[in-house]
């Protein structure tokens, strides 16, 4: 027991040293891929758009094509609702093959639509290669409080009442109600 | 010669197989009031509509204040309207309504409303300006009609059954309105109309059609003329000497016969001699024989001498 | 005094300026923005007051806030035009009108422009609720542009529809339906399954028809915060739509209003 405990520190450890970088090998071997990130901490407002950039470079011998980069995200917290769809609109890319040692770099367009704490991260893969994850870019989002529902109350009373009034003004003055003196009856021939 | 105000020569129209104008062909001089009488369906509003260029001519030609059908905008800028049916919008004040109608014939604002204010003066809704049409009654809507007719100080004004619908008070209104339009303005004015008494006491001239033709063109006495010589006569005398009259007129060689009228004490109906009673001699000849004889008369009347006669045994006979 | 001619071409006007006080003074423009109101009120209020409302639900409500103008909006502008001629003509008021000089076009022209005035009301009562549920979020800017232009394109295009159709009915009830049929029918295609309006078949169906594509575009600026050239393809239905209809709308009217309705006349 004792001796699988300390196996899996040592994976677990090995995986946290390795740290904002990652690495793939393709099965022959000859290509790798790497992904990192412009920065890994992003703090922002509510309802703010921000950006990110990833760069993926082919650290391998043989150029790699075929490739699609996928933007993910997630909530770190639990019972929140995520759609990425909802952070970008834009979040799959297909790349132009990477020369050997050659890199690219994609930039993201997100919005933060959800308050909290959140992940976000690239994966690049394609037909021959596993997927590689990138670095997490963790996304503080602080709530705003963007609408004060109580303040709806004047609003949808107070524009109805006032047409309301302007309509019933009217007609009352077109049918003379205001003008003195004046007869309403029809006269006769 | 003055230029006709209204001239129509062999104008037609056909909705389809049914000939609603053939022919048709007159002509109205200015400050003339030409009555067109019909019955319904005899093509009268048919005419208006064309002459006003709201519906195409068929066939034939016409000017209207002196204007070419060919050009009906020119025409239509220099006539008045008061169609049939004519609708008023319910929400709109009177003067309002007028106004809209002064700068759609090309009045400036300040303009309309002068036009505006003087016109509803004119046909007595000077009070009722500002009230909404919704609150006139029939006969106000026609005069504010008249007025609308007026707006563009036309040389020509069509009236298409004005007193419809009018009580005798509001008949004698509009047709007064309508005199003035012919004597005061000299315009030319075709009053539409079903109303015999209408026509013979308020036009010059009378164009009578039926199923979309002309059956008569002149003054109200030549149509009666041209219709029937009058056959017999009405003769009202004190009752005491109806005895004495009829007595008298019997030895005339112009009275062929002598009735009393049942339930009308005092009341002949004299039938002429066939042939005899060109112009109403006959009439006068017994009217003399009276008065010689020292009958009073309280009235005479010729039949056959209105113009309804005429115009009935002119449109049953067709 | 016999009237000066008028200045060719301000007919139009005038015809304009009396369809308008005859649709806000005479009190129907304004009962049917004060029945607007009375449903942007509600929404409002209904997605307001939704504890739970996150940012995306606000861009969502703000979206269904202009989309209830733009379809409201149009059709109150399509049931003014689909009364313009034909209701004129029941009311025995048409023909005094094609008694003045002013040319058919021109009336055609006027009355057209007057109705627009219905979709401008319903817009400028909805510039309120759309600041009041957007201003957190930065977004009440693009909502109102866009609701300006898209909305603007859609009710030039409903209402000459409404002017055709009031030329040619026979009745103003026939005119008041058809109308009401062929708008209920433009909005039909969004009530198609979301997989079939993915396929190409539904697209292209979402794509010709300038309501659905309109709000297909305003929907994509506004709640998914798409850019306004992302999905600009989408508005070119609606602004053909538009220009044809008019187009139409006034060279037809002009040729074909009579005192009588009905495609014989």
């Amino acid at each position: 027991m004792t001796r699988i405990r300390l196996a899996s520190v040592v994976v677990l450890a090995t995986v946290l040293v390795l740290g904002a970088t990652a690495a793939a090998r393709g099965a022959d071997g000859s290509s790798s891929l790497s992904v990192t990130v412009d920065r890994s901490q992003i703090a922002t407002k509510l309802g703010q758009k921000f950006v990110f950039r990833s760069t993926i470079t082919n650290s391998g011998s043989t150029a790699v094509g075929g490739l699609i980069a996928h933007l993910n995200v997630l909530s770190f917290r639990g019972n929140v609702y995520v759609d990425p769809e909802d952070w970008s609109s834009n979040r799959v890319r297909y790349l132009a093959p990477i020369p050997a040692g050659g890199s690219t770099t994609i930039t993201w367009h997100m919005e933060a639509v959800n308050a909290g704490s959140f992940a976000v991260y690239v994966t690049v893969l394609s037909h021959e290669l596993a997927p590689t994850a990138g670095p997490t870019v963790t996304v503080a989002i602080t709530q705003r409080r963007t609408l004060n529902s109580g303040g709806i109350l004047p609003l949808a009373l107070g524009i109805p009442a006032l047409l309301g009034l302007i309509t019933l003004g009217l007609r009352l003055r077109r049918a003379g109600y205001f003008a003195r003196g004046r007869s309403r009856a029809a006269d006769v021939g | 010669m003055t230029t006709p105000a209204v001239e129509a020569h062999g104008v037609g129209k056909r909705y389809g197989s049914l000939v609603a104008l053939a022919d048709l062909t007159f002509a109205v001089q200015p400050g003339e009031v030409l009555g067109v009488l019909g019955p319904n369906g005899a093509g009268k509003t048919t005419a208006i509509r064309v002459l006003t260029t709201i519906l195409p001519a068929g066939s034939g030609s016409f000017s209207v204040a002196g204007v070419p059908h060919t050009r009906p905008t020119d025409i239509r800028r220099r006539i008045g309207v008061l169609p049939e049916s004519a609708g008023y919008p319910d929400r709109q004040q009177g003067q309002e309504y007028l106004r809209y109608h002064a700068r759609l014939y090309g009045h400036s604002r300040a303009s309309a409303r002068a036009v505006a204010r003087t016109l509803l003066e004119e046909v007595g809704l000077a009070d009722r300006a500002g009230s909404l049409i919704s609150t006139y009654s029939r006969g106000m809507r026609q005069r504010l009609g008249i007025a609308r007719a007026l707006v563009n100080d036309p040389g020509v004004v069509f009236l298409d059954e004005p007193t419809l619908g009018l009580d005798p008070a509001g008949q004698r209104q509009v047709l007064g309105n309508v005199r003035r339009i012919a004597s005061e303005r000299g315009a030319a004015v075709l009053l539409c109309t079903h109303l015999l008494a209408e026509v013979e006491e308020n036009c010059s001239r009378v164009l009578i059609l039926n199923h979309g033709r002309v059956l008569a063109e002149g003054t109200v006495a030549e149509i009666t003329r041209r219709a029937a010589a009058p056959r017999s006569g009405r003769l009202h005398v004190a009752p005491e000497h109806v005895e004495r009259a009829t007595t008298v007129l019997v030895g005339s060689r112009a009275v062929e016969d002598v009735q009393r009228t049942d339930g009308r004490p005092g009341a002949l109906t004299v039938v002429f001699a066939s042939g005899v009673n060109l112009d109403g001699a006959s009439m006068n000849e017994a009217v003399r024989i009276l008065v010689e004889a020292n009958v009073p008369l309280v009235s005479f009347e010729l039949e056959g001498a209105r113009l309804s006669d005429a115009f009935l045994a002119m449109t049953e006979v067709v | 005094m016999t009237p000066a001619r008028p200045r060719k071409g301000t007919s139009w006007a005038v015809v304009f300026g009396q369809e308008l006080r005859d649709l806000w003074m005479g009190g129907r423009g304004l009962v049917l923005s004060f029945a607007f109101s009375c449903l942007l009120s509600v929404i409002a209020f209904l997605v307001a007051t939704n504890k739970a409302l996150n940012f995306l639900e606000q861009r969502e409500a703000v979206n269904l806030t202009l989309q209830v103008a733009i379809a409201v909006g149009t059709l109150l502008a399509l049931l003014a035009a689909a009364d313009a001629v034909s209701g004129e003509r029941e009311r025995g008021t048409l023909e005094s009108l094609l008694l003045t000089p002013v040319s058919r076009f021109e009336i055609t022209v006027g009355k057209l422009l007057a109705t627009l005035s219905l979709w401008f009301a319903a817009f400028i009562i909805t510039v309120p609720y759309a600041w009041f549920l957007g201003r957190g979020i930065s977004i009440v800017g693009e909502t109102i542009l866009i609701g300006l232009v898209v909305g603007t394109v859609l009710a030039i295009f409903v209402a000459s529809l409404g002017i055709l159709i009031s030329v040619f009915a026979a009745s103003n009830r026939v005119s008041l339906s058809l109308g009401l049929f062929a708008l209920l029918a433009l909005y039909t295609p969004t009530q198609l399954p979301s997989s079939a309006q993915k396929g190409w078949a539904g697209e292209l169906l979402l794509r010709v028809n300038p309501l659905t594509a309109g709000e297909h575009y305003v929907g994509k600026v506004i709640a998914s915060s798409h850019s306004w050239s992302e999905d600009l393809a989408w508005l070119i239905s609606p602004f053909v739509a538009a220009v044809v209809f008019a187009a139409a709308a006034s060279i037809l009217g002009a040729r074909f209003i009579r005192l009588r309705g009905g495609v014989a006349g």
